[in-house]
């Protein structure tokens, strides 16, 4: 099931927020697994079954790692649980391509089996993953209550498209959780910011890119409209995902940490990272990259690390030779950024920072999103002029018409501006800038669920994560 | 109003508007088909083991919720209002407006699709065509046509280009033009199709090129007002059209006989006006053939007609000139079937096919 969806918002939504609020609290994590079960089996009835057995094994290996804590064979349950969770999440996600990589390389003729993803692995084995090592590093005792467990993997509001919620900073929310209007009607807020940005934007770039790859005539313009389109809606639908997360996580009493912070305002591809998808790149920081030596090793072992927690990066956004270069590559830039570039960089006026970190970006999501080298190539020189038919075209003027009003509300919604002027605002004139937020945020759902009702394009970009 | 008071106001509002909604959709009943949108609407669907596993129960509800919710009608117009005056999208799912006149994109030219039309009408007149016919052939400009010389930008087919290859590729036909003809005030401004009282001069225009008779005592009627099929998809605003129809004696003496159907009918169904097209009035709509006899015909010329849906408000002002006249929809029927029920020789052959047909021709049998 997904957040923006007529089932969602108007069947499921309800109902769970019924049963769980009119059911005593020591209950109400048996409701949130049975309802986070009942979401995910909606989207992905065949491998329900498969989360459940790794809950399970989870559990089992988390108390086994605190009961041979003192033994020598201490990591013995750790390593077995990481490697089968690693283990599930490569047969289903990587296999096919290692026997595609079999046959490309060694000139065989594997077939290959077909398999297909399940929605969310890659998110849920993470947290599997920060549960086993945080038990390990003693930051959280193993939790002797299945069920427990079970809500924090299944947890329906970051089940399929994160944040990758870590289990120490979730522990004691398990266990007791504060309930307040405020925390609920800042989770409603959110959580239409989060609906509208998806639909209302990202869904709209997505028609754009679209129509370019129906339409492209290989104009300048063009290719710089599916740029700015592709870049934009891949912004607005992820973090927009995680907004809606992280509000109906309040609804339920839940804080999760945030997971995007503006990530195009920076002025560095190391700053983009620091705002691009942090729950991610802070676990492979804490979790591979720390582990590694980090960056209190040699040189060598220094690039070294980089290059694997970013070709990892890569391969966690799918299974193709894209998301491996397309990981690399900023692995290579932040080298870059940290050694040669550093001085730079920091020399640069800021609105060149910003440039090169936009066009950085617009490129590395052009490789994102591309489906063959050729591909990918005959855009990013496109953007550049090479290889064009022309500068304009009628088509691509009739599309930067069409779109200019959204691309400029993206533009302006892509940096800080609406927040520190509604915040500025609400400080001099509250009580009318109340009545404004409840005007606006209930507009944005209506209109929310009339684009929703339409029919109109409403991708799920997460299936391949 | 102090936040404290808001954070309640927005939770109580929230939880209205989801739960009533909900409870209204429970409560109210399902529908059959949507007035507004002109089609079936889903019904709730079946729950078995099977169609939970594999997904399609969960895909069927996503449908049926979305159908059957509440307010429907209203929220897709205010879809469309915003879509198109606030965030001042050029179209809606390809439908935009142009001083009040609705229009569809049609866009980009299909060459395959032009070669496949003029294939398809070259088959035709290989199979079934020789020396005792006349054989014609037009094409009817969509309406978009008209916004070539608009200062706004559209997407819009290379009309030149349509016509160059289907003229290159039908040497044996006589190509009438109608592109001139024709202006966007005869046609509908909620639907694809054009207006029957203003093709009195497209008939002349055939007629001349053609050689046959025009009634030009007629009589135009109207049948109330029409909401066209462009109009159901975009929803908004109050613009409408009114159905209007000609009559004139042969359309009054004439009886149409629906092959498929096997069953006689008049040139105008009145019944069709309650339906959800009131355009199939003209000649009851899409149908493969039929064969319409002209009762007080002075002459015994044959016609036989290839068309689409512009064929229906046309080919009732040609009746006159005619005893009897074959319409076919090469859509609904295959060619090599056509032998059974028209004998082609020494007959009129017109091929008229609006550029929607052409440019989309892969329906053609």
């Amino acid at each position: 099931m997904v957040f923006s969806s007529i089932t969602f918002i108007y069947y499921f939504l309800p109902i769970v927020i019924l049963i769980y609020y009119i059911t005593p609290k020591k209950y109400r994590n048996l409701i949130l697994l049975i309802s986070s079960l009942i979401f995910y089996f909606w989207g992905e009835p065949k491998y329900g079954i498969l989360m459940i057995i790794s809950i399970i094994s989870m559990y089992i290996h988390g108390i086994l790692i605190e009961k041979f804590k003192k033994t020598k064979y201490s990591k013995l349950p750790v390593i077995t649980g990481v490697l089968l969770s690693i283990g599930i999440l490569f047969y289903f996600k990587y296999f096919d391509f290692l026997i595609e990589n079999i046959n490309l390389w060694l000139n065989k003729k594997i077939d290959t089996l077909g398999i297909v993803l399940p929605i969310g692995i890659s998110f849920y084995t993470f947290q599997m993953i920060s549960y086993l090592i945080d038990v390990y590093n003693k930051k959280a005792k193993a939790q002797k209550n299945i069920i427990k467990l079970a809500t924090y993997i299944a947890l329906f509001p970051q089940l399929i498209a994160g944040p990758i919620v870590r289990y120490s900073d979730i522990e004691k929310q398990l266990d007791n959780r504060e309930y307040s209007i405020e925390k609920f009607a800042k989770g409603i807020r959110r959580f239409i910011i989060g609906l509208s940005k998806k639909v209302l934007l990202a869904n709209i770039y997505g028609e754009l890119t679209n129509a370019f790859l129906e339409y492209n005539d290989g104009t300048v313009l063009f290719y710089w409209l599916y740029g700015l389109a592709n870049m934009m809606q891949i912004y607005f639908d992820f973090s927009g995902y995680s907004d809606m997360a992280i509000g109906l996580g309040k609804m339920l009493g839940f804080e999760f940490l945030e997971n995007f912070n503006y990530p195009y305002i920076a002025k560095s591809i190391t700053e983009f990272w620091r705002r691009w998808h942090i729950s991610l790149s802070t676990f492979f920081r804490d979790y591979v990259y720390i582990p590694l030596g980090g960056n209190r090793v040699s040189k060598i072992k220094w690039v070294r690390n980089i290059l694997i927690v970013w070709t990892l990066t890569g391969l966690w956004h799918g299974a193709a030779y894209n998301f491996i270069i397309w990981g690399v590559m900023f692995g290579i830039l932040l080298i870059l950024e940290k050694t040669i570039l550093k001085n730079i960089i920091e020399k640069m006026p800021n609105f060149l920072k910003h440039i090169y970190v936009l066009l950085i970006v617009m490129i590395s999501f052009v490789i994102f999103n591309g489906e063959s080298g050729n591909e990918i190539i005959e855009r990013i020189i496109g953007l550049f002029g090479i290889n064009v038919t022309g500068i304009l075209s009628n088509t691509s003027i009739y599309y930067l018409q069409s779109y200019l009003v959204i691309l400029i509300i993206g533009i302006i919604g892509c940096t800080n501006l609406i927040k520190e002027v509604s915040e500025r605002v609400n400080k001099k004139f509250n009580k009318i800038s109340n009545i404004l937020e409840i005007f606006i945020l209930f507009s944005l759902l209506i209109l929310c669920s009339a684009y929703i009702i339409d029919g109109s394009f409403n991708p799920f970009l997460y299936f391949r994560f | 109003m102090s936040d404290k008071q808001k954070y309640i106001v927005e939770m109580v509002i929230f939880l209205f508007i989801i739960l009533g909604i909900f409870f209204l959709n429970i409560i109210k009943k399902d529908e059959d088909i949507s007035l507004a949108e002109r089609r079936k609407l889903e019904k709730m669907p079946d729950i078995s083991i099977d169609k939970i596993l594999s997904g399609k129960f969960s895909d069927d509800f996503e449908n049926y919720s979305s159908d059957q919710f509440v307010f429907r009608d209203n929220l897709r117009k205010i879809k469309n209002i915003f879509h198109l005056n606030v965030l001042k999208q050029k179209d809606v799912n390809g439908y935009f407006i142009e001083d009040e006149v609705i229009y569809k994109i049609e866009y980009p030219l299909k060459e395959y699709s032009i070669l496949n039309a003029s294939n398809k009408m070259n088959q035709i007149k290989d199979k079934y065509l020789n020396d005792t016919n006349k054989i014609y052939y037009s094409i009817i400009p969509d309406k978009s046509y008209f916004l070539k010389d608009n200062k706004k930008t559209h997407l819009l087919l290379d009309y030149d280009k349509l016509i160059t290859i289907m003229n290159e590729n039908l040497k044996d036909f006589n190509y009438i033009n109608l592109f001139e003809t024709l202006e966007i005030e005869d046609y509908y401004k909620t639907d694809t199709h054009w207006k029957q009282e203003n093709l009195l001069k497209v008939a002349e225009k055939l007629s001349k090129e053609m050689n046959f008779y025009i009634d030009n005592n007629y009589e135009i009627k109207s049948a109330g007002d029409f909401l066209g099929v462009y109009y159901s998809q975009l929803g908004i605003l109050g613009i409408k059209d009114e159905l209007k129809y000609v009559v004139n004696d042969s359309i009054k003496n004439s009886v149409v006989y629906n092959v498929e159907k096997d069953k006689e009918g008049s040139v105008y169904n009145k019944e069709e006006l309650t339906s959800l097209d009131k355009y199939n009035f003209f000649l009851s709509g899409p149908t493969p053939l039929l064969k319409i006899t002209n009762n007080i015909s002075d002459n015994q010329k044959k016609l036989i007609v290839f068309r689409d849906s512009f064929g229906s408000s046309l080919i009732p002002l040609l009746i006159s000139g005619y005893k009897e006249i074959y319409v076919v929809d090469t859509r609904y029927i295959s060619i090599n079937l056509l032998g059974n029920y028209i004998d082609f020789n020494n007959s009129d052959v017109l091929f008229i096919y609006s550029t929607l047909l052409i440019n989309q021709s892969s329906g053609l049998k």
